[in-house]
């Protein structure tokens, strides 16, 4: 693949929670794609941060689109917000899925060159997959 | 005229969580339609969700099946990547 792929942004209320499950996600793809964790407040406490969002939303567009992940509800509020004020919201999807599993579906696709739906929809599909 | 293949291969390690995924990347580079059996499970092998849940231990038969343009070098590179990647632990 000599295109870029898309990347993925995982918001989360805990940054340990969100450079965890990036570690995980980049180690079960290979490594390949851009993950950018946005965990926590800007004071490190438990929380959302809209700057942290806006960053990792610049750092994580190669050019073929984001897939944004937020861990629970709540999240999304601080997603939606900075989507309104970001200039190509519609290279950004944000998707409905279990975190972890989202995470790591969504990062496998996006190394297999899936093109921005494909790894949002691989996201979301994670919601079905049994774990036994 | 879409063609099908098929292999067999015995495990050599566990299908923890990175070969999982090594398999589920590089079957998502194929057009052909590809899954792996195991035991009485099937998955799709372009999830890697689908492919851990199978829990495919060590010394376990797997079968790996294609079908479209390109299964035969879909199964012979997934193949060769659950014969290495399953050497390792992860």
């Amino acid at each position: 693949m000599t295109t870029a792929s898309v990347g993925i942004v995982l918001v989360s209320h805990s940054a340990e929670l969100a450079e965890g499950t990036a570690n995980l996600a980049a180690q079960v793809s290979g490594g390949t794609v851009t993950i950018v964790a946005a965990g926590g407040t800007d004071d490190g406490d438990l929380g959302t941060s809209a700057a942290k969002v806006e960053d990792a939303l610049r750092q994580a567009d190669q050019g073929a689109g984001v897939v944004v992940l937020p861990d629970l509800g709540s999240a999304v509020l601080t997603v939606r917000a900075v989507l309104e004020d970001y200039g190509t919201a519609g290279s950004i999807l944000l998707a409905d899925a279990p975190f972890v599993e989202g995470a790591v579906a969504a990062t496998v696709i996006a190394a297999a060159g899936g093109d921005l739906k494909a790894v949002a929809a691989a996201a979301e599909e994670a919601r079905h997959a049994r774990k036994l | 005229m879409p063609a099908s293949c098929e292999q067999e291969i015995t495990l050599t390690g566990d299908l923890h969580a990175r070969p999982a995924g090594a398999l589920a990347v590089a079957a998502g580079r194929f057009a052909a339609i590809i899954s792996v059996t195991a035991g009485d499970r099937t998955a799709d092998a372009k999830s890697v969700l689908s492919v851990m849940g199978l829990g495919a231990t060590s010394g376990q038969h797997v079968t790996v099946s294609a079908a479209g343009p390109d299964a035969q070098e879909a199964v012979a590179a997934l193949v060769a990547i659950l014969s290495e990647a399953t050497k390792v632990g992860g």
